[in-house]
């Protein structure tokens, strides 16, 4: 099991390695473990994350790609469809039998022929159109819908300090 | 819980535990010299009895027995001082506590040589494992056989102690192969060394078997069964874990001499089935012969309104569901593989060469493959196990008609949590022993036995673990949820963990929460990334001076040196992506901070 799984986390890789998506860079946090990466993901431009670099950790199943992986953002976030702890909730990461919201339909669910790549591309499009209607964070939903100002004053300084720099 | 209390004594550390039992075993053997060196020793305390009475002559004849007695070889003489030991009880004891010394010292050996440092994983496991192992014996030593005798104990004791140590060991070994199966690059010395205590426990788990024989053909067949059913367990779960291994090390090497051809793909194509075969026969051969161990418990004891026959029932539910639910698993498998086998045919050559991608689930090439309605090709065994938990298909989501009419099929949410977590369902075995019933001054006590979720990989996102983490930082916002996490799966409970940051017994964290100190800001970053930047200095004023964030050119020479490449070595991989991790870093807090300036100039 493990080793289809490994051989095709190194086709992912290398595939991320040898053409990577603008703003995104992916790999094993160390070769000793291929099943835990570290995923860097630049906010998308024009959106209140712009610029920002924000670090996130991918834990994947043993019988990986049959089970999608689990993400995690390991920076402070504050967004309505991340969890306080960084868990990040987006319908392609859930397996086709559970919906933990309840309204979700199987065709956006995870399947095999996502990867990776396709993960982190939803991410960034997830960080640019939050979909308040899913509240892994009700507060960060709540203020997105009703005080844009407040949320984009967030926002702007977690993209500081995942820079490092002063806010 | 008794795994807290046990957890929470202050055992002595390995060290002086071993320089005790050594210096109590030595005063023990001091002791037996002391009293062999006397040539009197044998005679003095069965003769006290017999000799007064006795002639004179037969006192002489003594005599120049004992001054014989003197010129014992070295042999007789440790004879004769073990024989001395073995009377007495408190040297009983410190040979019985130096031989568990030494089991145990022999199990950090083996740790030390194949292991090296265990991960927090392991030794969860092992620790969970060791109490279970413990506490169903002691069931079975004083619930279910209820010996007498101080010797049927100790004999019962040293046969469980031995083989839960290559229980545990065989544990061990399933933990670190499962993760060794992680990594694409293991030595081949590493390999060796753990095949090599497999093979090894696997040769003991056989001869303890011809003990059991040898011992049960002079005790009774009961004894027999008894003896050698957990020795099978050990061996049928080591051959296993030493099948897997095998096929994994084939595989390795299979793959590091590409030469696939249509031959050896249909040859793994075949294989898949003979695989899935050799798991489900180890996995119902375990269930069964652990069932029907309890069974054989259970009806031996013969009293069944008891604590132990209730542990036992519960036992055997837990068994019984776990066979259960492996049969379903396997009709839906069969179901699976027949229904493909009709409805979607093998692609033709052509149809292959017309869609050249590879295959969409494993992302290998295809020689073979099937079609689903849809025209989307996979191969057989990728498609065949995601059929299994879900019935659409991958690339296009089209629904497939796959309905077993047998009413068979087990429920999608039973379906889902096959794959990834055989055994989650968290058991709590909950017995109350009510001594009061037996004997007036009996105490009455509650037992909890809480087999806890592993925490193996997946332990990161546990959510159980998640939710008290959360519960706690609730209460102190300041610690982060790792370091909560990290002291519950220590203390397994939210108001111990409590306890221990009230104590100050966890380490503080930086505290970045909402504060506005500059200098905290950068333990967001991972890595140490921003090890090599300036840190700009504190400025209160809300409009920062934005020259004075220095930002280091990014290098464009380096970016030729790191490329788009993949290279070989795992090592350099490591460091290529962590340059480009750096500069994509560096790339963003430059153009932020020229973006910044830009706005204040204007």
């Amino acid at each position: 099991m493990a080793g289809s799984a490994l051989r095709r986390l190194m086709a992912e890789y290398k595939q991320l390695t040898l053409n990577p998506p603008e703003g995104i860079i992916a790999g094993p946090i160390n070769e000793e473990n291929f099943f835990e990466w570290e995923a860097l993901i630049t906010g998308p431009e024009g959106t209140c994350f712009e610029g920002g670099v924000f670090p996130a950790k991918l834990i994947f199943p043993p019988d990986y790609p049959l089970s999608p992986p689990k993400m995690q953002f390991t920076c402070e976030m504050f967004h309505p469809n991340i969890y306080a702890d960084g868990r990040v909730c987006i319908s392609i990461l859930h397996a086709p039998g559970d919906d933990p919201m309840g309204y979700e339909s199987s065709a956006e669910r995870w399947s095999p022929v996502q990867s990776v790549e396709k993960i982190l591309l939803s991410v960034v499009s997830m960080l640019a159109e939050p979909n308040d209607e899913s509240g892994a964070n009700v507060d960060a939903a709540k203020m997105w819908r009703e005080n844009r100002d407040e949320f984009n004053k967030i926002a702007e300084r977690i993209v500081r300090r995942t820079l490092g720099i002063p806010t | 819980m008794p795994i807290i209390v046990m957890e929470r004594l202050p055992l002595p550390n390995l060290r002086t535990y071993t320089c005790a039992s050594v210096l109590a075993l030595s005063a023990c053997i001091y002791y037996a010299t002391y009293i062999v060196k006397d040539p009197d020793w044998n005679t003095s305390k069965s003769d006290l009895e017999i000799a007064p009475p006795n002639s004179e002559g037969e006192f002489v004849n003594n005599n120049t027995n004992n001054t014989s007695a003197d010129e014992r070889t070295f042999s007789q003489f440790t004879g004769d001082a073990f024989s001395v030991m073995t009377k007495e009880p408190v040297c009983v004891w410190i040979m019985i506590n130096m031989a568990y010394c030494w089991l145990i010292l022999l199990g950090r050996c083996v740790q030390k040589f194949v292991f090296g440092q265990l991960r927090v994983s392991e030794q969860q496991h092992l620790e969970e494992k060791f109490w279970n192992f413990v506490f169903y014996k002691f069931i079975f030593v004083f619930g279910v056989i209820n010996v007498q005798y101080l010797e049927e104990v100790l004999l019962w004791c040293s046969w469980f102690s031995l083989l839960g140590f290559l229980h545990l060991l065989s544990q061990l070994g399933k933990d670190r192969f499962e993760y060794l199966s992680f990594s694409p690059t293991t030595p081949a010395w590493s390999h060796a060394k753990l095949l090599g205590l497999l093979g090894c426990i696997f040769a003991f788990s056989l001869f303890m078997f011809l003990v059991s024989i040898f011992v049960g053909f002079f005790q009774g067949l009961n004894t027999f069964a008894f003896m050698s059913a957990e020795v099978i367990l050990l061996g049928i779960r080591t051959l296993h874990v030493i099948v897997r291994y095998a096929l994994h090390l084939y595989d390795i090497c299979r793959e590091s001499n590409t030469s696939l051809n249509r031959d050896t793909a249909t040859a793994l194509e075949k294989r898949g089935p003979v695989i899935y075969y050799i798991e489900l026969g180890f996995e119902i051969a375990a269930l069964v012969v652990d069932f029907v161990h309890h069974v054989h418990m259970l009806l031996w004891s013969n009293i069944f309104l008891s604590m132990a026959s209730l542990v036992i029932c519960m036992q055997l539910r837990y068994l019984f569901h776990e066979i259960q639910r492996r049969c379903k698993k396997h009709r839906n498998y069969l179901w699976v593989l027949n229904h493909m086998e009709q409805n979607y045919p093998m692609a033709s050559a052509e149809e292959i060469a017309e869609n050249s991608d590879n295959c969409a689930i494993c992302w290998e090439k295809m020689e073979t493959a099937r079609k689903l309605p849809c025209t989307h090709l996979f191969h057989t065994m990728c498609l065949q196990s995601w059929l299994e938990q879900d019935k659409s298909c991958p690339t296009c989501r089209l629904t497939l008609n796959i309905e077993n009419p047998s009413d068979n099929r087990p429920e999608p949410s039973e379906i889902q949590h096959n794959p990834t977590q055989p055994t989650r369902q968290p058991l709590n075995h909950f017995f109350h022993f009510d001594g009061s019933r037996y004997v007036s001054w009996l105490p009455s006590f509650s037992v909890e036995v809480s087999q806890l979720p592993r925490l193996s990989r997946a332990a990161a996102s546990n959510s159980q673990l998640d939710a008290m983490a959360r519960q706690v930082q609730q209460l102190f916002p300041h610690y982060t949820i790792p370091i909560i996490i990290e002291d519950l799966r220590v203390t397994r409970s939210v108001e111990l963990t409590i306890e221990n940051i009230l104590d100050g017994r966890l380490n503080s964290p930086p505290v970045f929460r909402e504060s506005d100190d500059p200098s905290s800001s950068t333990s967001n970053v991972p890595l140490s990334l921003l090890q090599n930047n300036e840190q700009p200095s504190h400025s209160s004023n809300s409009q920062q001076n934005w020259d004075e964030i220095t930002v280091e050119n990014v290098e464009s020479e380096d970016a030729v040196a790191i490329g788009s490449r993949f290279s070989k070595s795992p090592t350099e991989r490591e460091q290529i992506l962590y340059k480009r991790k750096e500069r994509l870093i560096q790339t963003a807090r430059k153009r932020y901070v020229e973006k910044q300036k830009k706005i204040s100039e204007t």
